[in-house]
């Protein structure tokens, strides 16, 4: 099944002059299960995709299916739902509540998500930190870990709700190569578990760790192709 | 979102800058006890004016000189300063024909110092008939009121108050001994129990109550009176009797045309709502003050909530991604201004209750002044209103400027 589909997808900046075209009609699939790098020098369009598919922006225009239903359509509170209940989001700076503790930061989407009874709230955090390998962790303030473990925070936090996609912007790229090794080797194991992952990165070393790769230059699909070997920590040069 | 995570992600965040927060509040705290204070002793202290007014006794009509024109809350013409002779002992007689009067008495005023051997005191003397001790309920300690006769008779003779007894006299007993005002003897024939202040405010214990007779032709070269007090018949409504004063009154002074009466003539209930109406704008005016500090809370709590939402603009960015609607954002910034004003207006009233209480108790134990202990339920409900109103009004703008933020760019922001 696809989980999503877009076609012809163009995003126009009318508030410059002239106005800008960051996507020039951009077209692919993304099927459920699998783990797929959106790559692309800066400036080609890589972040407006990710902000499109991710429900944080809306395409000026094409069509946009997510699980099978057409999403352009959609009000602002109902991408806010999918927000919350679809998507989990790995940013490069983390993103966490430095002085909230890590059981606070994971619980976040949950303060949102009103179809998650708040008795189940408690087991579903820990489990998500236990995930990450982050249970001893639970009440300290998330300022005081490693960059390596606010991302595995950040991981949990996205794992929460239990979403369909994955959206991973640049998650190492604020990582020493062993943070960086761990956070990958984390979403593998998510992939390998069901969960599918969208990762934008410019890093082909870190993009390989996908089992495709799709790749953006001046707004358009510049090739779109599978990774026969796909790299993993476990055959990697990381230990 | 539930209320509960709202609540308690809003009491994080504020606990996140506890100082911040405990400064913003401190300016409603301020504002909030300011407005609870004003109001109860605004309250008070018309309880207390009121309550010597009524104290006077409520059967009372006075008339001063000089009319007062249509509205019953003019001064009337005597009150500033014009010295008007019209009513005279002739009123009296006629008023106290009047079968709906039980007795009536001219009177003549003054301040004077009173002499015993070496020690002399500034005080009031209030010179009346016979008939003003029962009117007044003025009862004696030692000795006993001047009589009627003494009035006729033209009888030196004089009624003190119990501090000026003290004063003047010490420890030795007053009755029978001599005073002298302006060079006249008077023997003191009766020492009048505690009182407190009187009419006008003049203080009744430090008081010499004289025959009207006396007074008037050896202290106050008068042949006049300078106000009239006239008690009602219990079995009369006093409104019924203030009409027919005024009719007498009228007669005696050969007016037609009632725009021109040369006298005002007051119940105690008259002069109440009058008292009233003033200590009451009083009280509101004063609030209103108190209040401007409020509107200048709320916009320290408006100022500290837009520092609030750009500060934590990369927050507002992750809580939207992670589906935060834009009515959440605003809901959760809301209830972070209103936290703070209902948590300062509850400690405002607090802090009120408390220094109400301080002031009550300085005035209860360290004056004789009948101070009550007012404590309005009005003023808490306003202040809890007025508070949670103020979070509402002054957060709602940085609220909205929070809920407006692209998640994009808020989490961009560095």
């Amino acid at each position: 099944m696809q989980v999503i589909s877009v076609r012809d997808l163009t995003k126009e900046y009318t508030d410059t002059d002239p106005p800008t075209r960051v996507l020039k009609g951009i077209s692919f699939a993304i099927e459920q299960g699998s783990f797929v790098s959106i790559m692309g020098p800066s400036g080609s369009g890589k972040s407006t995709l990710l902000h499109l598919l991710s429900f944080l922006d809306r395409p000026t225009a094409g069509t946009y299916a997510f699980n099978g239903r057409d999403v352009t359509t959609l009000t602002d509170e109902d991408f806010a739902r999918i927000r919350n209940e679809e998507i989990g989001f790995v940013f490069q700076s983390f993103n966490l509540l430095s002085r909230s503790s890590v059981y606070e930061n994971v619980e976040m989407p949950l303060l949102y998500a009103e179809k998650v009874p708040a008795t189940e709230r408690k087991a579903r955090i820990e489990e998500a930190i236990a995930s990450v390998g982050l249970s001893e962790k639970l009440n300290l303030p998330a300022g005081k870990l490693s960059g390596g473990q606010k991302q595995r925070v950040a991981i949990a936090r996205a794992l929460v709700n239990k979403p369909s996609v994955i959206f991973a912007d640049e998650p190492t790229g604020n990582l020493d190569s062993e943070s960086g090794a761990q956070v990958m080797d984390i979403l593998d194991d998510l992939n390998n578990a069901g969960h599918t992952i969208v990762l934008v990165t410019h890093e082909t070393y870190t993009a390989e760790f996908a089992d495709r790769i799709i790749r953006i230059k001046d707004g358009t699909v510049e090739s779109d192709a599978p990774i026969i070997t796909r790299r993993n920590s476990k055959n990697a040069f990381f230990k | 979102m539930r209320l509960r995570d709202t609540l308690a992600t809003a009491t994080k965040s504020l606990s996140h800058a506890r100082m911040r927060s405990f400064l913003t509040m401190l300016g409603i705290v301020i504002g909030i006890s300011s407005v609870i204070i004003l109001m109860s002793i605004g309250q008070s202290a018309q309880d207390f004016i009121i309550g010597q007014v009524q104290g006077v006794g409520s059967n009372l009509v006075f008339v001063v000189p000089g009319g007062s024109g249509d509205s019953k809350f003019s001064a009337p013409a005597s009150t500033q300063g014009i010295v008007i002779k019209t009513l005279v002992p002739q009123d009296v007689q006629a008023l106290t024909r009047e079968p709906s009067i039980k007795s009536a008495t001219g009177e003549v005023r003054g301040l004077e110092t009173v002499i015993y051997g070496d020690s002399n005191v500034n005080a009031t003397y209030e010179a009346a008939d016979a008939s003003i001790f029962p009117m007044r309920d003025f009862a004696t300690q030692k000795g006993f009121p001047f009589t009627k006769e003494d009035v006729a008779g033209y009888a030196h003779v004089a009624v003190i108050g119990y501090k000026l007894a003290d004063t003047l006299f010490g420890a030795q007993n007053p009755i029978g001994k001599s005073i002298r005002i302006k060079n006249v003897s008077f023997r003191v024939v009766g020492v009048l129990e505690s009182k407190g202040l009187g009419p006008l405010g003049v203080d009744q214990d430090n008081e010499v109550i004289l025959p009207i007779t006396v007074a008037q032709t050896q202290l106050a070269g008068l042949t006049y009176y300078q106000d009239l007090i006239i008690e009602a018949q219990p079995q009369y409504d006093i409104n019924f009797v203030k009409d027919r004063i005024i009719s007498v009154l009228r007669q005696q002074h050969g007016i037609t045309d009632p725009n021109k009466d040369d006298f005002t003539v007051r119940t105690q209930a008259d002069s109440v709502a009058l008292l009233g109406t003033v200590t009451s704008t009083l009280t509101i005016f004063l609030t209103a003050i108190a209040a401007i500090s409020l509107i200048v809370g709320g916009i320290g709590i408006m100022n500290i909530m837009f520092v609030s939402v750009t500060e934590r603009t990369r927050e507002i960015g992750l809580r939207k991604a992670l589906g935060a609607t834009d009515g959440e954002i605003t809901q959760q910034f809301l209830f972070e201004s209103t936290i703070l004003t209902v948590a300062g207006g509850a400690i405002g009233i607090l802090l009120g209750a408390l220094i109400v209480t301080l002031i009550w108790l300085g005035v209860t134990r360290f004056t004789t002044i009948a101070w009550s202990f007012d404590f309005p339920l009005s003023a808490i409900l306003i202040a809890l209103f007025v508070s949670s109103a103020t979070g509402i009004v002054f957060g709602l703008y940085p609220a909205r400027q929070a809920a407006k933020k692209s998640p994009i760019e808020a989490l961009r922001y560095e």
